[in-house]
């Protein structure tokens, strides 16, 4: 599904990837974990292609395909979804609105044909529904006047309603409280699938007691100093970052 | 217009349309050019034409190559049609909303317009109001009795193309709008095609209690020149909304000069430019409070693109017996590229003590994190630009209360978005 090979990357000019490489499976969970600066934001924006964030050298292949030829939209029409760390508030553009246009615009690039109006709507209020998003929340605008967990659980929704194939999830549980956390964590397990893997980037292991990785990276300046199961995820809750990258070193 | 657009080929016009004329016009006519004989067309030396270069623009042999949008079919109103500047009376559809040529008041000696035409809001030094009184020889005359509700919208479609639309001296043309006490009215004007100069005065009297909507679409091509003032004055509790569309051209002004003369009085404006490459635009309000409790609300936004320039200028006047006034300003602007040009001239004037006064003001590119964030859903470039543009003009839209008129800008909107986006995603 992914693979990334001695990935470098820099932010204005300094560099923050020093080689990072990594395989995920159809299907599979993989967990990515690191402290601070580490460089999980760095890896997330990366592979959806924000502008200033400079792949310097490197691979990465997505279904094969050069995923770093390819424009932030483009990557998502093939299939990437990247849920943002703090969603970003469109005033002016409601919910409803933006969803319509994202789904349609990657029908349109995947030359697959667009949903009518009826349609859609049929399917985003199923959708929902089964997310706890209220109508409401469809009806404003996007993201504004959302609390932290609406935002996150309306990311899950777009990522119910975009049907991604690799799904990166940029620290979702940064900024909720332990019941809007489970509430983003079932929705996310509600749509593994298996043609369907997760990159889930977390600084904490809470996390990954609602979203179960198979496998657990440990992200220190730059690249990936330590994997394994999840168990990694439970020893380095309990010994800390310090202790057990001072061990991989 | 070629380069005999000079002061003395218009001066020589000015006289010959004095000659013959019927003596309260020719007393008008007369003081009009003498004042524009003393000052000639603005140079930037004049405050108010700093930022808009007239006598530049009117420098360039005029050009009607550019393409042009067809003016909007109106439904549901009455319709004036002028080409070239000349009001097409059989295409037109005056007779039942009771307007009348302006050719026919200004030929009639004893016309009860006499002392009203050029009485509004008077500007005694405006260069260009003054040509325009020397020169204004079609337009329309629209006086609505009082306790009557016009409820057909009237609409007046300018349209310019061809030779005609070019002549050395201009077109200049005159609307008088005059709403007797507690009337009510909605006038629509629609701009397209190329002038190659030319002036619209609108002056609006509003009697105590009146109401006029005043809607401008002002969608003129690329090379066209053309200036336009609308002048208002509104007695007690009279009331003057307004929504202006601009797209620009090569000059194109818009200047909304406006007095709350008497208690209660109030004005909305509300305004998009939407300005492509090369075009010029601006937009230039003076607001006066004279009576007391008055209150004025304007909320202009724009978008430039490409080496486009824009201009805002808003003035606020508050005359000491103004007390209770509430005047707010806000103009928004959005440069989609590093060439691009916005001046914002924001201006207070307060001589009154017991005042509400805002004005704001901001500019600046697109917001490149919802860029990405919509990008990052699969939403093109291109598209997401224009979803955002339309966002941030979605509110000013959102003030036109009449649901055709407001799908009519939105459809405007969308086909400058449709024709500009994809420019836009390339420049920087």
């Amino acid at each position: 599904m992914l693979e990334i090979k001695d990935l470098h990357a820099s932010v204005q000019g300094k560099e923050i990837l020093k080689g990072l490489s990594l395989k995920v499976g159809a299907g599979e969970v993989h967990a990515i974990m690191g402290p601070n600066g580490a460089g999980k934001s760095t890896t997330s924006y990366a592979l959806a292609g924000r502008e200033g964030y400079d792949v310097t050298s490197g691979d990465v292949t997505f279904k094969g395909e050069d995923l770093l030829a390819l424009k932030p939209e483009e990557r998502a029409a093939k299939g990437i979804f990247l849920a943002f760390q703090y969603p970003l508030e469109i005033p002016g553009v409601s919910n409803l609105t933006f969803l319509k246009t994202a789904v349609n615009a990657q029908a349109r690039l995947r030359g697959e044909p667009v949903l009518d109006a009826v349609q859609f709507l049929r399917a985003v209020r199923e959708t929902a529904k089964l997310l706890n998003v209220s109508e409401d929340m469809l009806k404003r605008p996007l993201n504004v006047g959302f609390s932290g967990g609406e935002k996150k659980r309306n990311e899950v929704l777009q990522m119910a309603l975009l049907k991604p194939s690799l799904a990166i999830l940029d620290e979702t549980d940064s900024g909720l409280d332990i019941d809007a956390l489970k509430l983003v964590a079932e929705g996310v397990n509600k749509l593994r699938a298996p043609d369907r893997s997760f990159l889930v980037i977390t600084h904490y292991q809470r996390l990954l007691d609602y979203i179960v990785p198979d496998y657990v990276h440990i992200l220190a300046g730059g690249k990936i100093v330590r994997s394994g199961d999840k168990s990694l995820a439970l020893r380095l809750e309990e010994q800390g970052y310090d202790a057990l990258i001072g061990k991989a070193a | 217009m070629s380069s005999n657009t000079s002061l003395n080929h218009l001066l020589d016009v000015m006289a010959g349309r004095q000659e013959g004329t019927v003596p309260w016009l020719g007393a008008l006519r007369e003081e009009a050019r003498t004042i524009f004989a003393g000052c000639g067309l603005p140079t930037r030396r004049v405050e108010s034409w700093k930022y808009s270069d007239l006598s530049r623009a009117l420098a360039r042999a005029a050009d009607g190559s550019s393409p042009t949008l067809p003016a909007p079919v109106l439904p549901g109103t009455h319709l004036a049609l002028f080409e070239n500047g000349v009001l097409n009376e059989e295409k037109s559809d005056l007779a039942q909303i009771g307007a009348v040529p302006l050719r026919r008041v200004l030929a009639d000696p004893s016309t009860p317009f006499a002392s009203k035409i050029g009485y509004v809001n008077p500007q005694k030094d405006h260069a260009l109001l003054n040509l325009n009184t020397a020169l204004m020889e079609d337009g329309l005359v629209l006086h609505v009795p009082a306790h009557t509700t016009l409820t057909t919208p009237l609409y007046i479609r300018f349209e310019w193309e061809g030779e005609e639309a070019r002549a050395p001296e201009g077109r200049h043309l005159r609307l008088f709008i005059l709403l007797d006490e507690d009337a009510e009215a909605a006038i629509i004007e629609a701009h397209s095609g190329t002038p190659g100069f030319s002036t619209i005065v609108t002056e609006v009297r509003l009697a105590p209690k009146a109401r006029l909507k005043h809607i401008r679409l002002d969608r003129l091509g690329a090379a066209a020149r053309q200036s336009a003032i609308t002048l208002g004055e509104l007695d007690t509790a009279a009331s003057y909304k307004a929504f202006y569309l601009s797209e620009g051209g090569l000059f194109s002004r818009h200047e909304a000069l406006l007095n709350l003369a008497e208690k209660d009085a109030q004005a909305e404006l509300d305004g998009i430019y939407l300005v492509a490459d090369g075009r010029h635009c601006d937009n230039t309000t003076v607001i006066t409070h004279a009576g007391p409790d008055t209150a004025s609300r304007q909320a202009f936004r724009g978008v430039l693109a490409g080496d486009s320039r824009g201009v805002y200028q808003g003035c606020v006047r508050v005359r000491p017996d103004a007390q209770g006034t509430d005047a707010r300003q806000m103009s928004r602007t959005v440069l989609l590229s590093r060439q691009a040009e916005i001046a914002i001239k924001p201006e207070l004037e307060i001589l009154a003590d017991n005042v509400k006064c805002s004005h704001g003001a901001t500019s600046g590119e697109l917001d490149t994190a919802a860029l990405f964030f919509l990008r990052a859903r699969g939403v093109p470039e291109a598209e997401a630009r224009a979803l955002l543009i339309e966002a941030f003009l979605g509110e000013v839209l959102e003030s036109i209360e009449s649901e055709s008129l407001r799908a009519c800008a939105a459809a405007a909107v969308a086909e400058w978005l449709s024709l500009h986006a994809g420019e836009i995603a390339h420049v920087e």
